[in-house]
């Protein structure tokens, strides 16, 4: 693993933590006070910033730190959650994506925005900082999350790393006197190393003073008895020394001085003596043999210091490369296997190469079909249907489908991240045109294949905002309707019958039937007389061209309407419908497959060749009557169904499998839902039965094929093509054109 | 032998780095995504030393902490913080359950190393 | 009799000394007050101050009671450490009884 993939790690964890923020935000805004609703929103954010420190995405990592900290205030409960402060951070939280997208693909995000937000954020965090504090009496307390980057303190630990001169090959020598509390040691840290990492900068010379030292049956084991003084000489400065004592410096005590101005650095800051220069000239000119000198006098001194206690202790030079870390401790080989399968127990989700999964879907896919294969070839051998072989391979069809089933299952997802993305396309375009929505989501856990997911999200995106620009209405119409003034928008997701249903509801004004009617009459796609039902009208907005609003918005996008919609739907496999009651608001249903991998087809027959047509395309199946089949002038036919007319399409035609047009009478007649949203008949020869496929792609294995889907491979072995039903209307609308402008005539 | 490194992080990212960051520096690596994993992997993985989060799910870098130094067998186990420069307050918090030291994000991975020698033997 | 049956015996130090150790060591060498001891120090691999501490104190007591300390087989670590602390056990203990 290279840093390259850390990174994409990196936003992928920023997708799931941006997810996450946005949900527990939207629980704040429902009125969770869970603390750990709170913390986990701001974890999501501290940790966007961390990885992305990391990384040296600095734009990011500055808006990330303002976000944290207005989120940290809430999380102290210095700062109230209420609706203005979460708008602010739902704003946030959008902005916080556009900048880890910017950070992903490059780009820019808007810089007026964010930092409007910054200045939001920062106003909340100080705002609501400094209210309490003048109620709450310790100064501290307010003090710390009102500088939220304070300076270095010596509270905090931190000592300014010094820039040191580059120039300086003089060595100093420093007095460290050093005595560890039993703290430092219960706290993990080691005298022996911290001495250890001294002896490192230089040469060094210790006395140990044990001289507190009791008898041993009067000693606490994990008390301290023991400190040093050290003299150092090294090139480096007393901040480096200090520095390793860096972590233990709360829990001994600690003094460093350079030898022979000990006095004059400590009395300084007591004492407001007058700079002296000389004094200044004397403390770097410190040579070699005087430092020696002054080295041995002093630990001489030490040693005379300690007789008293009769405890002659020795003084140990320590070279600069003798204190090797000595080696560590043997490791257990039981307990190493025990900790990983800890590790492994642990990992509940494992990621996958979505490729792999593919390929396993497809070999799976092999064996469905090679199962029924051999299952078709033992039936014909064996025709009473109970030879052991037989029932060996009902049994290897159950599993082979519940393999299948269990493949599929890896590759659904839940529809959440789609959702998610809704609430803030909704608040987005509700901001735009000053329009009060909430988003309710349910079922955001039903899961669906994630080609499916990924191919939802447009035409959802395109729904979403056709509801709340023309769906709900404007504050105030809604509060003169009697309506709260805050419009509601559902979205839910459910599993119904082998696929998943998604609806979106909205408690708008619903369909204008008069206003689209009229549309669709002056957009010819209506003759004015023509007589519909409340639903057929509804459904008019489905027609290509249409559109309700009277100048074209820029929300709802340039020109494109809801046949848009209809038909990368209907390009799923799915199918889509409207309901809609004045005044009360409008529920758009979607049905679409589970998966992409396999469909329900009808597998009919045409000119000898075996087709499948997928069972969502179709609307029904008749058997046409001669007196139902009206020429229409050369080669065009018409059929007429409950007094409407609709083009007959002969597939064997259109797909060249015949040079001249099939009997319809001898054939069946497939009613199919085209993209254009009219009905097509489509002949074919016979209807063979309906059944589950597994979907072959033609272009991977072999090359796309005008009006032809995909192909799959039936029981007996043989290919069958799947019908592009939207391909095959498309390729006969040359011909039909006429019969088109007939339709609106007759109406 | 190689020195032995329990991680304790919830995020992905810094795991990755971790892992990476560690095992070219020649450690063993064995990482937790939180403090309770944390604790449950500690039993019978003896390490040298303990690198953790604060900001974490379930059970946070402090209680982790805490809970290692009530560990008879492993209480007296260095443990590194990970900290960001602006939570001073954090870090006394988590001198003061019982971290040996912290190491300052963002991540970089000679600070890492470093800090794990001063504090490992 | 029974002073001189007890009056050696032998101590393995273990190959980790650290803040666990230094109660146990404190412990086992409490056992053995009284008699002559020898400490094996051949295994020793990391050692910590709180052990050495241990091992002065009962460096010094053993001398106090005038019986012998000896530290026999030194292995690099513990010779380091203790140099680096700053300790020679030799200066604690009575070098005759």
């Amino acid at each position: 693993m290279d840093m390259n993939e850390i990174k994409e790690i990196f936003f992928q964890e920023c997708e799931e933590q941006l997810a996450e923020l946005e949900s527990g935000l939207l629980k704040l805004n429902d009125g969770d006070r869970d603390p750990e609703t709170v913390n986990a929103v701001f974890r999501a954010v501290h940790s966007i910033k961390g990885g992305a420190g990391a990384f040296g995405l600095d734009d990011l990592v500055a808006f990330a730190h303002v976000f944290e900290t207005t989120l940290d205030c809430v999380r102290s409960n210095k700062l109230e959650p209420g609706p203005d402060v979460l708008k602010v951070m739902l704003k946030s939280a959008d902005v916080l994506a556009d900048l880890v997208t910017a950070s992903r693909d490059g780009g820019g995000v808007d810089e007026a925005r964010s930092r409007g937000l910054v200045k939001e954020l920062e106003a909340l965090a100080n705002g609501e900082t400094l209210a309490p504090a003048a109620h709450v009496e310790a100064p501290k307390a307010a003090a710390a999350p009102a500088a939220p980057m304070p300076a270095p303190t010596d509270e905090s630990g931190f000592q300014p790393i010094p820039f040191s001169f580059d120039d300086e090959p003089e060595t100093s020598t420093f007095e460290v006197t050093f005595k560890p509390r039993r703290e430092l040691y219960s706290k993990g840290n080691e005298a022996a190393l911290l001495l250890r990492d001294l002896s490192r900068l230089g040469e060094m010379s210790i006395h140990c003073d044990i001289d507190s030292l009791p008898d041993l049956d009067k000693m606490d084991p994990e008390a301290s008895y023991f400190g040093w003084t050290i003299f150092v000489t090294t090139e480096k400065s007393e901040d480096d020394i200090r520095a390793v004592f860096e972590f233990a410096e709360w829990d001994c005590d600690l003094e460093v001085k350079p030898v022979g101005a000990a006095e004059t650095s400590e009395e300084l800051p007591m004492v407001p003596v007058p700079f002296d220069l000389s004094a200044l000239d004397d403390e770097p000119a410190v040579e070699t043999s005087a430092v020696e000198e002054t080295v041995a006098a002093a630990v001489s001194a030490a040693q005379t210091a300690s007789d008293v206690s009769k405890v002659a202790a020795a003084a140990a030079r320590v070279e600069k490369k003798e204190a090797a870390a000595p080696a560590a401790a043997a490791q257990n080989n039981a307990a190493q296997n025990n900790a990983a399968a800890a590790a492994a127990a642990a990992g509940q989700t494992i990621r996958v190469d979505l490729d792999r999964v593919d390929r396993l879907i497809n070999l799976v896919g092999e064996l469905v079909i090679n199962q029924a294969m051999l299952s078709q070839s033992v039936i014909e051998n064996d025709a009473t249907g109970t030879s052991a072989v037989n029932m060996g391979l009902e049994e290897l069809q159950q599993l082979t489908r519940e393999i299948q089933d269990s493949v599929m299952a890896i590759r659904a997802q839940p529809v959440k991240p789609v959702f998610q993305r809704m609430s803030r396309i909704v608040r987005e375009v509700a901001d735009m045109v000053g329009k009060q929505i909430r988003l309710v989501t349910e079922g955001e856990n039903t899961e669906v294949d994630k080609t499916v997911i990924d191919k939802i999200a447009e035409p959802l995106t395109h729904m979403i905002r056709n509801a709340v620009d023309h769906g709900i209405e404007s504050p105030e119409k809604r509060e003169a309707a009697g309506k709260d003034p805050e419009g509601t928008i559902k979205l839910s997701a459910k599993h119904r019958s082998g696929r998943i249903l998604i609806e979106l509801q909205d408690d708008g004004g619903g369909i204008n039937r008069e206003r689209v009617k009229q549309k669709a009459i002056d957009n010819d796609l209506i003759s004015p007389d023509a007589n519909l039902s409340d639903e057929e009208i509804d459904n008019l907005i489905f027609a290509p061209g249409f559109s309700t609003a009277d100048q074209i918005s820029d929300i709802s996008g340039r020109g494109v309407g809801m046949d848009v919609v209809k038909r990368s739907i209907q390009a799923l496999g799915g199918r889509i419908s409207i309901s809609s009651r004045p005044g009360l608001g409008s529920t758009f249903t979607m049905s679409l497959p589970l998966t992409l991998a396999v469909l329900d087809g009808m597998v009919v027959t045409v000119a000898g060749q075996t087709l499948v047509v997928p069972l969502t395309a179709i609307v029904e199946t008749l058997q046409p009557e001669a007196s139902a089949i009206h020429s229409f002038g050369a080669t065009q036919r018409l059929i007429s169904i409950r007094n409407s007319f609709c083009p007959l399409v002969d597939v064997g035609r259109i797909l060249n499998f015949r040079a001249t047009q099939a009997n319809p009478v001898e054939g069946v007649a497939l009613l199919v839902e085209s993209e254009g949203g009219g009905q097509r008949a489509l002949m074919v020869d016979a209807i063979q039965g309906q059944r589950q496929v597994v979907i072959k792609s033609l272009e991977a294995n072999y090359t796309h094929v005008p009006g032809i889907a995909a192909a799959t491979i039936l029981g007996d072995g043989r290919v069958a093509l799947i019908l592009d039903v939207d391909a095959v209307v498309a390729a006969s609308r040359g011909q039909s054109l006429r019969a088109e402008m007939s339709l609106a005539a007759t109406g | 032998m190689k020195k032995k490194v329990l991680t304790v992080d919830d995020s992905r990212t810094i795991r990755n780095m971790l892992l990476v960051t560690l095992n070219n520096a020649g450690f063993e690596t064995i990482q937790a995504e939180d403090g309770v994993e944390g604790l449950e992997v500690l039993e019978g993985c003896n390490p040298d030393v303990i690198v953790t989060d604060i900001n974490m799910p379930r059970l946070d870098g402090f209680g982790f902490i805490e809970g290692v130094r009530r560990n008879e067998k492993y209480r007296a186990v260095p443990i590194l913080v990970l900290t960001t420069e602006s939570d001073a307050e954090k870090k006394n918090r988590a001198r003061q359950a019982g971290a040996t030291g912290w190491i300052v994000k963002p991540f970089d991975p000679a600070k890492l190393i470093d800090a794990i020698e001063r504090v490992t033997a | 009799m029974a002073a001189k049956k007890a009056a050696s015996g032998s101590l393995k130090l273990p190959s980790v000394l650290d803040l666990n150790e230094a109660t146990a060591l404190h412990g086992k060498l409490m056992s053995m007050r009284g008699s002559n001891v020898v400490i094996d120090a051949s295994g020793v691999e990391r050692m910590g101050v709180q052990c050495v501490q241990v091992l002065a104190a009962g460096a010094k007591t053993w001398k106090a009671d005038k019986k012998s300390f000896l530290v026999e087989k030194a292995s690099d670590a513990f010779e380091k450490t203790m140099q680096l602390i700053g300790i020679n056990l030799d200066t604690l203990i009575a070098k005759e009884i």
